[in-house]
């Protein structure tokens, strides 16, 4: 899954450590999200969005591009 | 809670070190002290063995313990595990667990793969007996490789 989490730390002049401690996980957990190699769990993913002030969505993006009314 | 780039300057310019998360102390402190039951039990081991040159490696031995050491031994090790585990999984994040689940799905696997074959392969005289010792090393460096490859690739 993309995701836009290494823009939006470098816009804030965030470390992956400094990100980490402020999530509570460890940088390497920071790192693979970034990288793509993990997708976070739905609560780590809601920490998320609540520290960036966004909605999952727009820092996650699945690939689904249908607009039916799934 | 935000806390502003400046917040976490020291007067020098250079970043204050940030105090330890609770999560982070319990999940050190589970190393330490899995890591100090296993020094002990190896250290007392290699003092213990009895039978054998005190040049070889009592953990890579099965020689003979003594019944105390056994004992003692023993009960070092599941008080340990189960303290150290419960410590270790209260404090480790979504990321570790999940190597955690997977190096322990890859260590069972490895472990009822080669079990049985080895088991029947004795029955049948194509092999020595089976070494439980050598079937937890084996499930265990897998369980190792696993863990350290999908927490630090």
């Amino acid at each position: 899954m993309e995701n836009r989490l290494k823009v939006l730390r470098a816009m804030r002049n965030w470390s992956q450590a400094e990100l980490a401690d402020r999530l509570d996980v460890s940088r390497q957990a920071v790192n693979a999200i970034e990288t793509g190699k993990y997708d976070p769990s739905l609560p780590l993913a809601f920490k998320l969005a609540r520290l960036f002030g966004m909605q999952i969505e727009e820092i996650f993006d699945d690939g689904f591009k249908g607009g039916g009314d799934e | 809670m935000t806390v502003s780039k400046e917040a976490v300057m020291s007067d020098a310019g250079k970043p204050a070190k940030r105090p330890m998360s609770p999560r982070r102390k319990r999940y050190l402190t589970a190393l330490g002290l899995a890591g100090l039951f296993g020094g002990i039990l190896g250290a007392w081991m290699q003092i213990a063995q009895s039978g054998a040159s005190p040049t070889d490696l009592a953990m890579l031995s099965n020689s003979p313990l003594t019944p105390n050491f056994a004992m003692g031994a023993s009960v070092i090790w599941v008080v340990g595990m189960i303290v150290s585990l419960i410590l270790y999984h209260r404090s480790v994040d979504d990321h570790e667990e999940r190597a955690y689940l997977w190096a322990g799905t890859a260590a069972w696997y490895t472990f009822t793969l080669a079990a049985p074959t080895w088991w029947v392969l004795h029955r049948a005289s194509l092999a020595p007996a089976p070494d439980v010792m050598l079937l937890f090393v084996g499930a265990l460096a897998v369980n190792l490789v696993v863990w350290l490859w999908l927490k630090y690739r």
